[in-house]
């Protein structure tokens, strides 16, 4: 961790009619850190990610990307400036390829016009046949098995499958920080463990890389995260290492409510 | 890689047979042998969608064989009007139906790679009939430099026509585009410059090198009726369109309209204007279907706002769904399956409408993605 703000929000907020749905809320992503988000469903977890990624502008407040804001930017714009995310319910292009679906990951890194392409085909062509073979590339780095299937259609994937086709298409945009919202849900055991090494393994290969994880699996969230956050009811109330906040009464509290609604 | 001897035969059968009974169809007076063909053909098609190995092995063929399928393609088209007899009726179809070919080639752009809805195809085809017939008439413009210049208003148009489609939802934005071609209908009807209803008459033939498309073509002793070289100009307007419509596919425009027809969230979240994307495919749209409409415009010499309906969009929109979403070849064949139907079966004209009604409906119970689905791309030696 080289320890300057990459992404800094201040004050996040952003009301739904009569809900506040996130409450003045400051974090800090320092360089090459592992950031996790956690609290109860329906805390704000998500919403925090839309308002980075500028599907949702904040009602006040306002969030930097080394230091310069973001506010009013259109999504498509937020991701050309180094931010990718994936989703909470996996939102891939499902009837194209898993190839196709990262060389769309690369759209703001590619040129081409329609000029280019009705005119100057060679040139359109040579740009995504080069955008194809380092697809190809960044699929095999993530995930060999995934690389393997690459000429199938992304809707004949298993669920731990999506999930990594879903980062890989968000590193495929070259992003300085990646957000990932509740990357294992869905996912067994085996594949959390899976899922972890994969995040390593990316991180160890990019030492740049910023992450923000939005996880329920507890076991995830000791291992990643450098330092984790807590939201409730729209409000941070705690932040600091897993070791620290888990002991906290106010985020036990949180958690304990969560798990007996969940079960009720 | 190399197309192997089956893959040729399988090329060159299947392009013979469909050239055979387009121009049995095309010659037929009596149903009974236009229904039969059409069953030969349902019976194709029903094999296919019960044997999908036999599908895919076909594809391989042309995947392999594109070279050979392309010149031999080249090649029946050049010669087919010699197989006509000299029939001026069949060629007038065959004109037609590459003109709604073209149409529905501009079209699919919108609705099948970004599945836009678009029910003013119609309506750029008029502007570009009208923009080159008035500048044919009153300035004495020639067809070739008509064609851009009616391709560039109508650009225009589908930009204007796009704008709506950064606020609106996607079914409102159905209506939008019904209510702009309705205005360019009414507004054709009730301009004096246009013609009102009477339309504009006198559009002279276009001539090329001192030929005039309006006298037959002779070659070598074998004496083609006038409309072949009208033939002729809309079959290059098809090759122009096919070629446009691959490169566009093939490229990032296309892999981005796909992006967000499949998910307009994700799709921002991957970095694409999707406004940009949308607004673009209307005018790519219009800009080849003003084409058609000019090539129409000078053939028939003869344009009234009737032309231009919301029946005409409703028709190149069928032809779509019909052919098959962002297949296009399926699109083509959609095109002239749909010109050249109701011409044949003019006994039950009356029915036409309900006829695109039944048909959409079918299709999209029994073969949802049409008649040729899309196929997944393949990028050199991936596999
Ligand atoms: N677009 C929206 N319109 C109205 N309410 C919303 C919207 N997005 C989120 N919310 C509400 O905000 C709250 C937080 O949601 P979310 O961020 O998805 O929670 P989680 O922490 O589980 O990810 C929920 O009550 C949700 O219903
Ligand atoms: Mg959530």
């Amino acid at each position: 961790m080289s320890g300057h703000a990459v992404l800094r929000g201040e004050g996040l907020t952003i009301r739904f009619g009569g809900l506040v749905a996130m409450d003045g809320v400051d974090f800090v992503l320092q360089a090459g850190e592992i950031l996790g988000v956690i609290g109860p469903n329906g805390a704000g977890k998500s919403t925090l990610f839309n308002l980075i990624t500028g599907l949702y502008q904040p009602t006040a407040g306002k969030v930097f990307l080394n230091d310069r804001p973001l506010n009013g930017l259109p999504a498509h714009r937020i991701v050309q400036m180094g931010i990718s995310r994936t989703f909470q319910s996996s939102r891939l292009f499902t009837d194209l390829s898993v190839l196709d679906n990262v060389i769309i990951g690369m759209h703001c890194r590619t040129q081409s016009g329609v000029f280019d392409a009705m005119l100057r085909p060679s040139k359109a062509r040579g740009e995504l046949r080069q955008a194809a073979a380092k697809a190809g590339e960044l699929l095999r780095s993530v995930s060999a098995g995934l690389y393997d299937q690459r000429g199938r259609a992304a809707s004949e994937l298993a669920q731990a499958d999506r999930r990594r086709l879903e980062i890989a298409r968000a590193l495929a945009a070259e992003p300085k920080v990646l957000l990932l919202d509740e990357p294992s849900s869905g996912m067994d055991d085996r594949d959390t463990d899976a899922l972890i090494a994969d995040v390593r393994a990316i991180i160890a290969r990019r030492p740049e890389l910023s992450i923000m994880i939005i996880e329920h699996d507890m076991r995830l969230v000791a291992e990643l995260p450098h330092r984790v956050m807590v939201i409730e009811y729209g409000r941070k109330i705690a932040e600091g290492s897993f070791a620290d906040i888990r002991n906290m009464p106010r985020v036990q509290e949180a958690y304990l409510g969560r798990k007996a609604t969940a079960h009720a | 890689m190399r197309p192997t001897f089956s893959d040729i035969t399988i090329v060159i059968a299947l392009e013979l047979i469909g050239a055979i009974l387009l121009r049995f169809f095309l010659l037929a007076d009596d149903w009974r042998i236009v229904g039969g063909i059409l069953l030969l053909f349902c019976a194709g098609f029903a094999v296919m969608q019960f044997r999908s190995d036999w599908e895919s092995r076909i594809g391989d063929a042309f995947n392999r064989g594109t070279r050979l399928a392309v010149g031999l393609a080249i090649l029946l088209v050049l010669l087919f009007p010699l197989a006509l007899n000299g029939n001026t009726y069949a060629l007038h179809l065959l004109i037609v139906s590459q003109l709604y070919a073209v149409l529905a080639i501009a079209l699919n752009f919108q609705l099948g790679s970004a599945n836009i809805p678009n029910f003013a195809t119609g309506a750029s085809y008029g502007i570009g009939a009208y923009v080159s017939a008035l500048l044919a008439i009153h300035f004495n413009v020639n067809f070739w430099l008509a064609l851009p210049a009616a391709a560039v208003a109508a650009t225009a148009f589908g930009f204007l026509l796009g704008v709506p489609s950064m606020r609106t939802r996607e079914s409102y934005l159905a209506l939008v585009t019904i209510a702009f071609g309705v205005v360019i209908h009414q507004l054709l009807n009730n301009f004096d410059w246009t013609g009102g209803p009477n339309g504009l008459v006198g559009i002279p033939a276009p001539s090329l090198f001192g030929h005039s498309f309006a006298s037959p073509i002779v070659i070598g002793g074998i004496k083609l009726p006038s409309q072949a070289n009208f033939y002729y100009l809309s079959a290059v307007l098809v090759g122009i369109a096919i070629i446009s419509a691959q490169r566009l596919h093939g490229s990032r425009i296309g892999l981005a309209w796909n992006a967000l027809r499949a998910d307009e969230l994700a799709a921002r979240c991957q970095g694409i204007n999707v406004i940009w994307y949308k607004v673009l495919a209307f005018a790519v749209d219009a800009f080849l279907a003003a084409f058609a409409g000019t090539i129409y415009a000078f053939y028939i010499s003869f344009i009234s706002p009737d032309n231009f309906t919301f029946l005409v969009s409703v028709t190149i929109m069928t032809m779509v769904i019909v052919g098959g979403m962002d297949n296009i070849f399926g699109v083509i064949v959609g095109a002239f399956l749909l010109t050249m139907l109701p011409e044949k079966l003019r006994a039950f004209s009356d029915y036409r409408i309900l006829f695109f009604g039944i048909v959409v409906i079918l299709f999209l119970m029994i073969r949802p993605e049409g008649l040729f689905p899309q196929r997944l791309r393949r990028y050199g030696g991936s596999e």
